[in-house]
């Protein structure tokens, strides 16, 4: 290989690994700003050498492969952050929702039921008053109907969220069908040992894209990935996607891998954090207003039965509320005032229009214990419910920070191993610049030596 | 330059944060904002809605005992007129003609005495018991007890509430006032027209006056008690609400100076972030490379 055609193969041995360096460098500029895109390294080598007696003779370069750099476990911890972000955030959100009920402490349920208990003080010094004794059945309509508001905003947020829990399952899907896709795309490349590069970026962005919706966790074996959720759920298998289904169960939709049913084991992903505020946050909120709901009307309506209204002959008190059901499932929802006329209310209890014995048994109501294996007065109950949502959505806002924070940390890490720096594809491409540059000389030095040997002859012939 | 954009999301955060707490007054706006408060001004409002409730009482209860107790002194003082008759009339030099116009005006008295009885205030008669519908005393010539009228009310007490556990009974019932056994106003009354026009007993029946008179007097000291009693309930309770209000403030109310100061902070966080991003470097060796 020596010789001058030995040399013109050299450089253009250079020339053409250059122009390879080139375009990696040049495919790196260009997806600069592409997302999940790991910016690619050449790997050059010197080519094997020929041995002439004790001569070793070099035989230019050869690019070896076009490598992309990435970090597998970042790529891991990154999916994981994205997993707890994504759940924590979602929560958050609903939870600032559910929370704007509870915030005033001048109106809403909480101040009704401090008005409504004052109705009946103001009664106190006049209990025959039909003005006041309307005041009452007003205070009572007012609380109700805050209750029933309440009841009805929880329940209304509990379906939108039900929603987004079946639009993020086919997310998922759609997700997971792709990435089986590029999967198959790279086995196939990889089985005529061909290097998937960029499209190893592209599924890794699915499966950070997947990292926000569902806990995934990604296991890569011979025949490509597997992924599955960490209990053991396979959503992709090889070039096999396994797409989840929603079915309704206690009025929502619940999520289904096949026959199972894995809504309550998810841990991780935007559906995680919705399940958490749809099956456990609301269902305690509003279980708790049905308790103070229930707590309230059977309390009152049992007072009011103690004592006798304003009818001639005078009556036994009536229920001022409907009766709610049996364990006060459902009772703010429904809270009703059932009595119109407000000389059925039981302020006497000696039978005389005048007095107002029992009205001290309807207000005792606001400080005894609500019942039902509720210990609390009324006004604790609802005071405590506040401070549970209170603490609860700051206690999610601090996850959704902190998990916030871990996250951009490891994409900074992340951006400074994978990320393309445009000075130092710059360099680069200098530096490759100028080894083309030289090789081209080199071709075009050979070139010259070889026009001089082939007139060698000629020179000759013509002295 | 994610982590400025995350810089400046926070700061921009905590600049809405601190014009919600000026532009409100409050520092606590939602639940999350410091839940411990949340739930104290839940109990904080109660307490205030309650307070007030206590003093719109008081000043009812208030006026329905000014009532009672004026009514009382018309009363008393009916009592005097009908004992400086009683006495002129015992004196034995009045002529049987003189004699008689006493007993009438005494009967005029005796009347008058039935009306202030009956005394309502808002329609509600406040000697009446609980039986509050109806004038409790009724003109009966043929009374049992001899007293000339029927007490048709009850013997009850209404207790109102002017604080927390804090009763106080708000009437004494007609027939405790007027009609006690040994005491009673309408007996001697109508004894003493009897003694008058029968001229028999006059002195017997004017110290059974005097007596009633007393006995009233002593019950009307109930009324003072009651009306003392609320007086003092007033000025505790406008103390209560002062310190509850306080309370609230201590709670829920924003330091205008801090939240000003945190916005200025925010702002001026707001700015740096911002304008780091503008002056962040868009230059690199490409742009040097001819």
């Amino acid at each position: 290989m020596s010789g001058l055609f030995g040399s013109l193969s050299i450089a253009l041995s250079g020339l053409s690994v250059s122009q390879q360096e080139m375009a990696t460098t040049s495919n790196n500029v260009a997806n600069a700003s592409t997302p999940g895109y790991t910016r690619e390294v050449t790997d050059i080598a010197a080519g094997d050498p020929i041995e002439l007696g004790s001569l070793s003779l070099g035989t230019g370069v050869v690019l070896q492969k076009i490598e992309s750099l990435r970090d597998p476990i970042l790529q891991i911890q990154m999916n994981q952050a994205t997993q707890q972000n994504s759940a924590f955030d979602a929560s958050q959100t609903q939870m600032q929702q559910i929370q704007t009920q509870f915030a005033s402490s001048t109106s809403g349920i909480g101040a009704d039921i401090s008005n409504f208990f004052n109705s009946l003080q103001q009664l106190s010094p006049d209990p025959s008053s039909l003005t006041l004794r309307q005041g009452v059945l007003t205070a009572a309509n007012t609380m109700a109907t805050d209750f029933n508001t309440a009841a009805s905003s929880l329940q209304t947020q509990r379906s939108n969220i039900d929603l987004s829990v079946a639009q993020s399952v086919s997310q998922v899907n759609s997700l997971t069908a792709q990435i089986a896709g590029v999967d198959q795309q790279i086995s196939a490349l990889q089985s005529t040992n061909q290097a998937p590069g960029t499209l190893v970026d592209t599924q890794n962005n699915l499966i950070l894209q997947l990292s926000g919706l569902i806990d995934v966790q990604v296991i890569p074996t011979d025949q490509g990935i597997t992924l599955a959720t960490s209990n053991g759920t396979a959503l992709v298998s090889g070039s096999q996607s396994f797409a989840l289904t929603t079915q309704e169960t206690g009025g929502v939709q619940h999520i289904m891998a096949g026959a199972q049913d894995i809504t309550s084991s998810l841990t991780g992903g935007s559906l995680a954090g919705l399940i958490q505020i749809r099956d456990q946050e609301i269902p305690s909120i509003s279980g708790s207003l049905d308790q103070l709901a229930a707590g309230l009307a059977n309390n009152l309506n049992a007072a009011n039965a103690e004592g006798t209204d304003l009818e001639n002959p005078p009556q036994p008190g009536g229920n001022i509320f409907a009766t709610p059901k049996a364990g006060g499932v459902g009772a703010a929802a429904t809270m009703t005032v059932t009595m119109t006329d407000p000389s059925l209310i039981a302020a006497s209890s000696d039978g005389t229009t005048g007095s107002n014995g029992n009205l001290a048994n309807l207000s005792a109501v606001a400080t005894q214990p609500l019942g039902n294996e509720q210990t609390q007065t009324p006004i604790d109950f609802y005071s405590n419910l506040v401070s549970q949502v209170g603490s609860s959505t700051a206690n999610t806002s601090a996850d959704a920070d902190s998990s916030s924070l871990i996250l951009q940390q490891l994409q900074d890490e992340n951006g400074s191993i994978s990320g393309v720096s445009l000075n130092e594809e710059a360099a680069n491409l200098i530096q490759y610049q100028t080894a083309y540059q030289a090789a081209a000389h080199v071709v075009s030095t050979v070139n010259l030596l070889l026009l001089d040997a082939v007139n060698l002859g000629m020179d000759e012939a013509e002295s | 330059m994610p982590d400025l954009l995350a810089a400046l999301n926070q700061t921009q955060l905590e600049e809405q944060q601190a014009e919600l707490q000026i532009s409100t007054g409050k520092s606590v706006n939602v639940p999350s904002d410091n839940p411990v408060a949340a739930a104290l001004l839940v109990e904080n409002n109660d307490q205030a809605t309650f307070t007030s409730g206590y003093l719109q009482s008081v000043s009812v209860v208030q006026d329905q005992l000014a009532t009672a107790s004026s009514t009382l002194g018309s009363i008393t003082s009916a009592l005097q007129q009908a004992l400086s008759l009683g006495v002129e009339a015992g004196g034995g030099t009045l002529a049987a003609s003189d004699l008689a116009g006493i007993a009438n005006q005494l009967q005029g008295i005796q009347s008058q005495l039935v009306s202030l009885a009956n005394t309502a205030y808002q329609g509600n008669y406040v000697f009446a018991g609980t039986k509050t519908s109806t004038a409790p005393f009724v003109v009966d010539a043929a009374a049992p007890d001899g007293s000339g009228v029927i007490y048709v009310g009850n013997a009850d007490v209404n207790d109102v509430s002017i604080g927390s556990g804090y009763k106080i009974a708000v009437n004494v019932p007609g027939s405790q006032l007027f009609l006690a056994p040994g005491n009673s106003v309408f007996l001697a009354i109508n004894n003493l027209i009897q003694a008058v026009q029968t001229n028999t007993g006059i002195g017997t029946a004017v110290n059974a006056v005097s007596a009633a008179s007393s006995y009233l007097s002593a019950e009307t000291v109930f009324y003072g008690n009651a009306t003392d009693q609320t007086q003092s309930q007033t000025t505790y309770l406008n103390a209560a609400k002062l310190q509850i209000s306080q309370q609230q403030n201590t709670l829920g109310a924003v330091d205008m100076a801090a939240a000003a100061s945190n916005l200025t902070q925010a702002q001026t966080d707001s700015q740096a972030a911002l304008a780091a991003i503008g002056k962040l470097s868009q230059n690199n060796l490409f742009d040097y490379l001819t």
